[in-house]
């Protein structure tokens, strides 16, 4: 069994010598902030697990073909392909927008609550649906860097390079982004979510 | 000399993105600037709500690409 200590460059070695329990644990460890990524930029769930499978099918392709490069980090790479992918797919729709229910694939994401009673979990959905909401609602230029930053995991230096900024920009449209968002929950009465953080 | 810190610094430190040498003077202006601690738990109860918002997909986009991964596999072993 893989031990969940492993780095993502242990695993991602172990992968290519034919390791799929080590595959199997990367994208454990990364799904669910990769596509949160995807989603937060195509705004549809299904389109985003769409892209979420063509993003890690690349993955596979590139690193069991031998062309991974080692000196970059796992996520960062993922992400960069999550992200020129989820704008690809973006633009291609901008012009036939598409309404999808925002809880469409809830049944099979609910393993995660079973033991929350059915009102507090739906509380807890609304809550979060919000929040993502809201998000969708912050300047582009604050999405972006939040995204970047908060989900992509990348750095602020990382952010400054690819958006073209000083790295001061990049924090003050993060700061600006936390700020903005904070007041919004506020006015939206979100409240701190005290199932998670109980102290 | 004592080191200023500004509100940008706050999200340096919320992100762990602020050099290690100045994580310990940081902590110690954030006990002393009481403008600067209000700032850094609003920031921090926003970055928490962040976190918890993140969707999961779904387990069969999850074993289509485990199962991929196994096919390709299975392939080069054949050639």
């Amino acid at each position: 069994m893989i031990s969940r200590n492993l780095s993502d460059s242990e695993l991602v070695s172990l992968y290519r010598v034919g390791n799929e329990e080590a595959f199997e644990e990367l994208v454990e460890r990364h799904k669910s902030r990769v596509y949160t990524s995807i989603y937060l930029i195509v705004k549809d769930s299904y389109l985003a697990e769409d892209i979420l499978q063509e993003t890690f099918i690349k993955a596979v392709n590139t690193i069991k073909s031998g062309k991974y490069n080692e000196e970059g980090k796992f996520l960062p790479w993922i992400m960069r392909i999550a992200h020129n992918l989820s704008v690809d797919h973006f633009r291609k729709r901008k012009r036939f927008p598409v309404v999808v229910m925002e809880d469409g694939s809830q049944v099979l994401n609910s393993l995660d609550f079973a033991d929350v009673p059915f009102e507090t979990k739906h509380i807890q959905d609304e809550m979060h649906t919000k929040v993502r909401d809201l998000i969708q609602l912050l300047p582009e230029n604050q999405k972006q860097v939040l995204i970047m930053r908060h989900y992509m995991g990348l750095s602020f230096q990382e952010i400054a390079e690819n958006t073209d900024v000083s790295i001061n920009t990049a924090l003050g449209r993060m700061r600006y982004a936390l700020i903005n968002l904070r007041k919004q929950m506020k006015k939206y009465k979100i409240a701190y979510d005290q199932n998670f953080y109980p102290r | 000399m004592t080191k200023t810190f500004t509100q940008d610094d706050v999200v340096r430190y919320l992100y762990d993105d602020i050099p290690q040498t100045d994580r310990q003077e940081f902590e110690k202006a954030l006990i002393c600037d009481s403008e600067l601690l209000d700032l850094f738990h609003e920031l921090r109860a926003t970055k928490r709500q962040l976190d918890n918002v993140q969707k999961e997909p779904g387990n069969h986009v999850v074993k289509n690409i485990l199962d991929y991964s196994k096919t390709l596999n299975l392939h080069s072993v054949k050639k």
